[in-house]
């Protein structure tokens, strides 16, 4: 069967390259769950990442079904510890 | 004293006197300082019936404790006021520089009171405070007013201002600082119009010494190489900015489309953070001393509708983009940066402006009375109304009274999707229940810095939960909007507060948060005692609400929210279940049924009259 895996912002890099609209479609093993298709593509399962089964949450244990859709995105806030001065002078950050 | 200055600045417009006054310490303490500490004296000082817009009515910026510290993001400011367009409470929130610039000047607060006669500015440079003629400047745009205001008082200086919409008391003008940073909500720009006041100035170098001088820079240090960490594992708001989070919206079914008649917007790839990296982004642009960095300064050369400035932010595209069902990011921009110049809130405006082309739509309000075609998705129409309205310019004067009056005088109030009179924000209630308690409850009117369950149900911090149900949700909110309270009072950002400075435990207890109190003014907070002070700030809101006529009968939501199920995506079917959540809030509380704070919960508090 056939899952979409949407991975937004930061997450995006870690889809194949070249994929377009931080989406794909994969072939999942039928009996697979949330959990499984996610760690394909290295989100981290703990709670630094949201991760939702069509946009509902759901224990990661859900096993999937023909035609959905798996989100993913980053709940880290963050930023780096760079003055205001070195970041408007520099693109390090 | 120590963090605090102990010190409030009162410029009489009316009599065009200036003055400075102690604040009693044990009022400091138990108020904290920004927000709190302004309500404090708006309650003793304001009627709460008064007029919004008439001289009797008091205008107060306020900075925290933590305010030009080491602390990270300490740069916040508050804005309170009685509010023109809800009728209750405007306390609106800002960053960038002038808040910082402001406390260095000396004074902790600043209260302004009356009417100048004639257009005005305040000038304060340190001790030496001026109330200068505006007459010249009266008119001009934000950008111009603040470039004109720095070369005839200090470069170093820093400006407050209001912008042509502020000056034709727009209800929902903003209070524009450091050109682009806005104390946007609640028509706050509306009340410094109706006084005659254009702009504020300030410059200083005096910097309240800290408790525990070794310990707060320590502290300090090592918040900011723990934001460091993160980086380095990936920051959305680093790199997009909050324009990432319409892509997180969508997902869930709740970004406001076409005037909130669904939470899935076809178009939002064309206009969230990846789009507006690509296209137009030219650098982070940080609050002072701010390490998440997450304003955007951009860039359009599109020839028709080229400019520059910050943002749009996520508010702002949720608002005037997928709301307008306006799908053109160039346009979107335009209309952002016009806001901007302009001094206009981009909620309120966006949402206005929504409900005008759905009533247009659908026939009620006439091509005639718009003297245009208004229909959704229309770049140019939108760019078109944020200037009309701005101006109170035709069709625009009915607009610059929100969308609330709008509704109402078509005889449609489902399409205005407010709460208190006061436009939504960009996480449609229906599929996040939690916010649908906190809109309706809000001080403030619907908002998302006041008691904001959506880090929790949106965005997983620090704890995801389920959006879509009710459970826990009512204590939840209370104790998320007490913690606002705490932060605004505090002068440090939500955005880093929320996830930082406050533990996981006990629905999250700010036990750092109390630690950098502490350090800063050496008032020995316990959490438990910083939160009690919130909640003394929350419930002493509430009280000037009920004298002003929106206590609890006004803990409601627009008929929309309540009736109208969502058509579709992850929360279809659904609308905001108030009535399950609000009983068990007022118990949270201590309130009564009818919302009214009780005796013994006043008497805890030691606000009993």
């Amino acid at each position: 069967m056939r899952v979409s895996v949407k991975l937004i912002a930061t997450y995006r890099q870690l889809l194949p390259p070249g994929t377009k609209g931080g989406c794909i479609q994969v072939e999942v093993a039928p009996g697979s769950n949330v959990a499984q298709i996610i760690s394909r593509f290295g989100v981290p399962l703990d709670d630094s990442s949201v991760i939702v089964l069509n946009g509902l949450t759901v224990p990661l244990e859900t096993p999937l079904s023909d035609g959905d859709t798996v989100s993913a995105f980053s709940a880290i806030a963050g930023g780096c510890g760079c003055s205001r001065t070195e970041l408007l002078s520099s693109q390090r950050c | 004293m120590f963090g605090w200055h102990g010190r409030l600045l009162r410029i009489d417009l009316t009599r065009g006197e200036t003055s400075a006054e102690d604040i009693d310490p044990q009022v400091v303490r138990d108020y904290i300082g920004g927000r709190g500490l302004a309500i404090r004296y708006l309650y003793d000082e304001v009627d709460p019936t008064v007029d919004p817009l008439s001289p009797e009515n008091k205008l107060i910026f306020a900075t925290g404790p933590l305010t030009g510290t080491t602390a990270p993001t300490g740069n916040r400011y508050m804005v309170v006021t009685k509010s023109p367009l809800t009728g209750a409470l405007a306390h609106s929130n800002s960053g960038g520089d002038f808040p910082t610039w402001m406390k260095r000047a000396g004074f902790d607060m600043i209260i302004f009171e009356g009417r100048a006669a004639q257009p005005v500015y305040v000038w304060i440079n340190e001790d030496e405070v001026q109330i200068r003629s505006a007459e010249h400047i009266w008119g001009k745009d934000v950008p111009q007013t603040t470039d004109l205001l720095l070369a005839e008082t200090s470069p170093e200086a820093k400006v407050a201002c209001i912008g042509p919409a502020g000056e034709h008391l727009a209800l929902m003008a903003a209070i524009m600082n450091d050109k682009h940073r806005a104390a946007a909500r609640s028509g706050v720009g509306a009340v410094m119009g109706s006084k005659n006041l254009k702009a504020v100035v300030a410059f200083g170098r005096k910097n309240p010494a800290f408790f525990d001088d070794a310990g707060m820079r320590e502290m300090s240090v090592n918040l900011s190489k723990e934001v460091g960490v993160d980086i380095k594992k990936g920051s959305n708001l680093r790199i997009y900015g909050t324009a990432y989070v319409p892509q997180v919206t969508n997902t869930l079914g709740i970004l406001p489309t076409r005037n909130f008649q669904t939470g899935v917007f076809e178009g939002v790839d064309q206009i969230d953070g990846v789009a507006l990296k690509e296209k137009y982004l030219v650098t982070h642009k940080p609050c002072w001393r701010c390490p998440i960095s997450c304003g955007r300064l951009t860039s359009v050369d599109d020839e028709k509708y080229a400019g520059k400035g910050e943002g749009p932010e996520y508010e702002t595209i949720a608002s005037l983009g997928s709301a307008c069902a306006l799908d053109n990011l160039a346009a979107l921009t335009k209309a952002n940066y016009l806001c901007n110049e302009l001094g206009l809130d981009t909620i309120s405006t966006g949402l206005t402006i929504a409900a005008a082309m759905e009533m247009y739509e659908k026939g009620i309000i006439p091509e005639a009375t718009i003297g245009m075609p208004l229909r959704f998705g229309d770049g140019d129409a939108v760019i078109e109304m944020v200037r009309r309205m701005a101006y109170r310019e035709g069709f625009g004067d009915q607009l610059a009274d929100g969308s609330f009056r709008l509704a109402e005088k078509y005889g449609h109030p489902e399409m205005s999707v407010t709460a208190r009179k006061q436009e939504l924000p960009g996480y449609d209630p229906r599929g996040s229940q939690g916010m649908g308690l906190n809109y309706a409850t809000s001080n403030k009117g619907a908002s998302h810095m006041e008691g904001d369950v959506a880090y929790e149900e949106v965005f997983g911090v620090p704890l995801k939960i389920d959006p879509l149900t009710t459970d826990g949700k009512s204590e939840l909110v209370a104790r998320f909007q007490d913690a606002f309270a705490l932060i605004d009072s505090g002068g440090i950002c939500v955005f880093y507060a929320v996830r930082y400075v406050f533990s996981r435990e006990m629905m999250i207890w700010p036990v750092r948060l109390a630690e950098l109190l502490n350090l800063t003014t050496g008032a020995a907070y316990t959490p438990e005692e910083a939160l009690r002070a919130a909640e003394r700030v929350y419930n002493l809101e509430r009280l000037f609400l009920i004298k002003a006529g929106s206590g609890g009968e006004h803990d409601t939501l627009s008929p929309r929210l309540l009736n109208e199920p969502l058509p579709e995506g992850p929360g279809k079917g659904k609308v905001v279940e108030l009535e399950k959540m609000l009983p068990g809030y007022y118990l949270a509380r201590g309130w009564d049924e009818r919302g009214i704070p009780t005796p013994e919960k006043l008497a805890e508090l030691g606000l009993a009259a």
